[in-house]
């Protein structure tokens, strides 16, 4: 093996999925990520960028192909298996316990490792520091914003190997949004592996390391977030305009 | 959805608290310790309204106790699969007919099994023997029926359905069994605890003081322990509990054991309350559990004891200017008017919306 190749954390190899059976989102879709790398999935519409990250989160079937982490195919395990080999996903809507307190939802977080719960609190309570002071909170009672913290330091809770995000911007204001891309970034720089699904485009390519273009199930191509954020196609189809 | 305990919960279980503190001073104080049954008859004929409405509603509120023990598991399944499980009852009933069984000193048989003889364990090991076999019915039918069906993401609406079918299949198993008369757990007549006007069986003084026990333990569990704040977690969001690396599966198995074990204590205590249970013993109060576990708040497991308080003091009460016969209605009228004017239920909350 080439040091390249065992830089590599999760290889999707040919994946087809979908919810209803003979009917397919993901088409045979193919690509890699390293180790340390953040991650950007943009496409348009119905291109199966949730699929994608649900496929390999085991919430949707997966009926050809594997998803490999760490040299072991993970192809359709369960939610927990995953999470005990240092998968953490963060859904796009729901994404945390309303009756449970902001302290209780990290709990659950850290809930196949509650020996290492104090010491994880202690490296979430770095980086969310507001989330450990209002910690007796009920998660219900908090604004997007702030229950999209509570959704990424609940997957962080595990020290995951590597983070999902399904469009963590989603329905966030502006400069909500831009804290989320700028927190990203940091947990990134913590050294977790980021994969992230993205609206914004744009916001999303000036931040990651690596993009992939999903187009009808597939990876059309990858670049890097500079190179796609100058590409005409890109430009054309998912950015609009050249813009700022 | 059972959320932590917030002010309102504090300020209900406060005055509770009040009124049991207020009770056992007066039964102290008032009464002196317990009396013998046979000489004492404190309301006699001729009794004022006032004192017969609080007579009623100490009788109301021990039958609320117990009857929130039994419905709490209904509360806690719906809670975690949503299900409203209408074969509840008969666990009730069961948990009460198998400590008669293992306790009488009649003679009893088994359908298909050829003979009679008699068991007569103490009344005190039949019933946690019965306690423990009604634990792993449940155990047994999630397993066999109810997680096999969410397996194959029936839906909760189809699940009920099933659920009301095995409730009749059930409730004829149990006449099979038992037959159509009552039986009595235990034929001591147990006496009273009088204070002033007023009095509460010993034997009924028993069951509320087990039933706010287990309770206790019910509450503790969900709001003290890891796993009860799982079961909290899956019953706010089954999704996201399985992506935070629960095994959402064992821990429904947990609460199926649980509520089924806890709707057997609630029918042996209720049968001794009641002087007694049959083979629809159950069927009967399934509707006031819905209803108590409706008026407290779907899915909270605290709504259930609050709810199960109401039901219990409004039938209870309500005697004292409408037919017995009629209490259970009443209760009832309760629920569609509580419903009316909070529609979440007395606990329930609205949650902020992003």
């Amino acid at each position: 093996m080439t040091a390249a190749t065992q830089d590599v954390l999760i290889t999707a190899d040919d994946v087809w999925a979908g919810y209803i059976p003979g009917v397919s989102i993901l088409n045979g879709c193919s690509l890699e990520v390293k180790k340390g790398e953040l991650i950007g999935i943009i496409g348009p519409n119905g291109a199966g960028k949730s699929t994608f990250l649900k496929a390999l989160f085991g919430l949707v079937p997966v009926t050809e192909g594997k998803f490999v982490l760490d040299g072991d195919d993970i192809t359709n395990l369960r939610a927990d298996q995953l999470v005990k080999r240092g998968i953490g996903f963060v859904p796009q809507t729901n994404n945390v316990f309303p009756s449970l307190t902001i302290l209780e939802n990290l709990e659950m977080g850290a809930y196949q490792r509650p020996q290492a719960f104090k010491e994880r609190l202690d490296v979430i309570g770095d980086l969310f520091p507001v989330l450990i002071e209002r910690k007796n909170q009920r998660a219900g009672s908090l604004s997007g914003g702030e229950r999209q913290m509570v959704a990424m330091a609940r997957a962080l809770m595990m020290d995951p190997k590597v983070l999902l995000l399904d469009e963590p911007s989603a329905g966030l204001s502006p400069a909500r949004q831009d804290e989320t891309f700028v927190r990203t970034r940091d947990i990134n720089k913590h050294g977790v592996t980021v994969i992230m699904v993205e609206q914004n485009a744009r916001r999303c390519l000036q931040i990651c390391d690596r993009g992939y273009v999903l187009d009808q199930g597939t990876a059309a191509y990858t670049a890097t977030g500079q190179e796609l954020l100058k590409d005409p196609k890109v430009i054309e189809l998912y950015l609009g305009t050249l813009g700022a | 959805m059972f959320t932590r305990p917030d002010r309102r919960f504090y300020r209900a279980a406060a005055l509770l608290l009040v009124a049991a503190a207020a009770f056992v001073i007066a039964t102290l104080v008032i009464g002196g310790g317990p009396a013998d049954a046979e000489t004492v008859e404190p309301v006699a004929a001729g009794t004022s309204t006032a004192t017969l409405v609080i007579q009623n509603v100490i009788n109301g509120l021990a039958f609320g106790v117990l009857l929130a023990l039994a419905a709490v598991g209904l509360s806690l399944i719906f809670g975690t699969t949503g299900l409203s499980n209408f074969a509840h009852g008969e666990q009730v009933t069961f948990g009460a007919l198998l400590t008669f069984f293992l306790s009488t000193n009649e003679q009893v048989t088994i359908p298909l099994v050829p003979g009679s003889f008699t068991i007569g364990l103490p009344l005190w090991l039949a019933a946690i023997i019965a306690v423990i076999v009604s634990g792993g019915t449940g155990w047994l039918q999630d397993k066999l029926l109810w997680n096999p069906l969410r397996k194959r993401r029936v839906a909760v609406l189809q699940q009920m359905v099933v659920s009301i079918g095995l409730s009749l299949a059930l409730l004829n198993m149990l006449q099979w069994w038992m037959g159509a008369s009552r039986h009595r757990l235990t034929n001591a007549s147990g006496g009273r605890i009088t204070f002033g006007d007023f009095y509460i069986g010993t034997q009924t003084l028993m069951s509320v003081v087990i039933a706010s026990i287990a309770l206790l333990a019910v509450a503790l569990f969900l709001l003290k322990t890891r796993l009860g704040r799982a079961t909290r977690a899956i019953s706010d969001n089954p999704a996201l509990a399985a992506a935070s690396g629960i095994r959402v599966d064992s821990i429904i198995r947990l609460v199926w054991v649980m509520s089924a074990a806890l709707a057997g204590l609630g029918g042996i205590l209720l049968a001794l309350f009641d002087n007694g249970a049959g083979f629809d013993s159950g069927a009967r109060i399934l509707l006031l559990m819905f209803a108590a576990v409706t008026l407290g708040g779907l899915g909270q497991a605290f709504g259930a004891l609050v709810g199960a308080l109401v039901v219990g003091v409004v039938s209870e009460v309500s005697t004292v200017v409408i037919a017995p016969d009629m209490r259970y209605a009443s209760a009832l009228g309760i629920l569609i008017i509580v419903l009316l004017v909070r529609p979440q239920g007395i606990l329930g909350t609205k949650e902020r919306v992003g």
